[in-house]
């Protein structure tokens, strides 16, 4: 799968989940700060592992969980990449 | 001494003078800092000093045996060195949580324990032991494992300087009452020789004012308003017992949150950021909004390191949100103190939290078939009923955190519905309004139509602000009670 279906699967949960639409509008580049800017909180993202482990197939380490790997899109889609062997279909 | 009493202001000037006349070391800086703060615990309990130092000692081995012993690639699978490691934590975690336990929650849990068997017929099962509490001993715990932790984790290297790791555990602004620190936000900083920037050293100045002033006046202006009426609820009137619960809400507000400023202050003026403890948490519209705004370090912590890994590890809890938030509130009310009325709160507020998960998630469904549920989230109406709610909820469930027992907190629950005295509500002065009114106009000041006003304030030329610092001194230093009571949160 390529970084836009990715991309793509996790604006998806955002809009299911917390902005109903307007994610895509809210997150106006990729490496926007989830945190700083109201994207998501800090309980958002103990979900947002959740769905990252369930959907994407990827076990997330411990120290793995900060700020440096899952505070924006890019660094998200990035990290799933990264530790999933992803290749475009 | 505490950050708010006389002493200090012999203390403090010396310390400074020592930490900025002599070598701009790190060093020397630390070993300042480490002997002021071990004379500062010292003026609490001299004989607990040795706890500190030794429980210091056993988190520097352990991390630093951990960061030299980095745990096994999962391509490279070494069980007994896993194993090891596991050990060194483990030592580690019952060093601190087994002094924690014994300080705070023996004398709890083997009188809780006699009762039950009493109960039964039978005699005490175990003798009470009650120790004298070691000030902050909650706060320096968590601080440490926290540090541990990750080390364990790989999150941060252990630092290769005692110096400053004995300085990040001791630094006796936060010493007694957090706010608790990260080793990741705070260690690198005791590991560099600070500078004496101007804008820290005013910024600092400003927060002590303003923490001394909620402290020192507002809480304690509020204490005579609030004790007689928690302490004998059956002599008061209804309205008495509103009276005294809200203001109970403004003087543990202006006590922890004036405490965390003069800590925040005071590191400032010493070159060192402590992590913010309160975000105007007055201003929240949800239970979880009001937790992420109060006492801060602290919500941080359970977060990251009880309610994370549980909800996301692969035990049992894996996805449970519901149960992880009763979980981590009775863990915060035990940490409050070894009562059963902390614990009641803290159920309140785990049950509160996950029943608010709960109107989250059905809130979200109705958002996804019609996008009209968003904007009335939105609205105005919306916003207020859920401030308001919100405000309520925490204020009654001070009444247990607050009463001294189980039968006081339900005593005085009663009252607030019924009269159950005639007498009036006590120590209702213009200051005590004033109080009050403070804590009003400091949230009101966060709100976007004051917030402009409030940066026009703190923008002022510098005359104009140094005479309002003067004022507020003068103003403290006239109507600021004398011989004002111990710090609420210290006891914690």
């Amino acid at each position: 799968m390529s970084y836009e279906t990715n991309r793509q699967q996790v604006i998806d949960w955002l809009d299911d989940n917390y902005h109903f639409g307007d994610a895509a509008k809210l997150i106006k580049t990729d490496d926007l700060s989830f945190l700083d800017n109201g994207i998501l909180d800090s309980l958002g993202f103990v979900q947002l592992v959740l769905f990252l482990e369930k959907t994407f197939k990827v076990k997330i380490e411990r120290k793995h969980l900060s700020r440096e790997n899952f505070d924006s899109l890019r660094k998200i889609v990035g990290y799933v990449m990264a530790h999933k062997d992803y290749r475009d279909a | 001494m505490s950050l708010s009493e006389v002493e200090l202001f012999f203390f403090f000037p010396v310390v400074f003078a020592l930490h900025w006349l002599g070598p701009r070391r790190t060093g020397w800086q630390n070993a300042v800092l480490l002997l002021a703060s071990w004379v500062f615990y010292a003026t609490w309990n001299v004989r607990l000093l040795p706890l500190l130092w030794a429980s210091t000692a056993v988190d520097w081995w352990a991390a630093r045996w951990l960061d030299a012993h980095p745990a096994p690639e999962d391509d490279k699978p070494d069980p007994a060195l896993a194993s090891k490691r596991r050990w060194v934590l483990g030592i580690s975690l019952v060093h601190n949580l087994g002094v924690l336990a014994l300080f705070k929650y023996a004398g709890f849990f083997a009188h809780s324990l006699n009762q039950l068997v009493g109960a039964l017929g039978g005699g005490d099962a175990l003798p009470v032991l009650r120790f004298a509490l070691p000030i902050g001993l909650s706060f320096y715990t968590f601080q440490r494992v926290g540090y541990v932790v990750d080390v364990f984790y790989g999150t941060t290297r252990a630092t290769r300087s005692p110096l400053a790791f004995a300085t990040f555990v001791a630094f006796f602004p936060q010493l007694i009452a957090g706010p608790i620190g990260r080793s990741t936000e705070l260690l690198p900083q005791y590991e560099v020789p600070r500078k004496l920037l101007p804008k820290m050293l005013a910024g600092g100045a400003a927060f002590f004012l303003l923490g001394l002033f909620l402290k020192a006046y507002v809480a304690e202006t509020l204490a005579p308003v609030v004790d007689p009426v928690f302490a004998e609820p059956d002599l008061f009137t209804r309205r008495a017992h509103w009276g005294a619960l809200f203001g109970y809400a403004a003087q543990v507000f202006g006590d922890f949150a004036g405490y965390s400023l003069l800590a925040i202050g005071t590191g400032r003026m010493f070159g060192l950021e402590l992590p913010q403890n309160f975000d105007y948490p007055f201003l929240s519209q949800s239970m979880p909004e009001l937790w992420r705004r109060w006492h801060i370090s602290l919500n941080r912590w359970l977060f990251d390191y009880i309610f994370g890994p549980l909800t996301t590890g692969t035990g049992w809890m894996r996805g449970r949100l519901d149960l992880g938030f009763v979980v981590v509130f009775l863990a915060s009310g035990l940490w409050h103190g070894a009562m059963w009325t902390f614990i009641l709160w803290g159920l309140l507020h785990g049950l509160a939290l996950a029943l608010h998960h709960r109107y989250d998630e059905y809130y979200k469904t109705l958002c996804r078939k019609d996008r009209v549920w968003v904007q009335r989230r939105r609205s105005r109406p919306y916003k207020l009923v859920a401030w308001a709610g919100t405000i309520l909820f925490f204020v009654l469930t001070l009444v247990p955190f607050r009463a001294p027992s189980l039968g006081g907190a339900g005593t005085f629950a009663l009252g607030l519905l019924r009269a159950g005295g005639d007498e009036g509500a006590p120590g209702v002065t213009p200051h005590a309004y004033l109080a009050v009114l403070l804590v009003i106009v400091y949230h009101a000041l966060e709100t976007a139509p004051l917030r402009r006003l409030r940066e026009r304030l703190l923008a002022a030329p510098a005359p104009l602000r140094g005479i309002a610092y003067a004022a507020a001194i003068v103003f403290l230093a006239v109507f600021a009670p004398v011989g004002a009571g111990t710090f609420i949160y210290a006891q914690f």
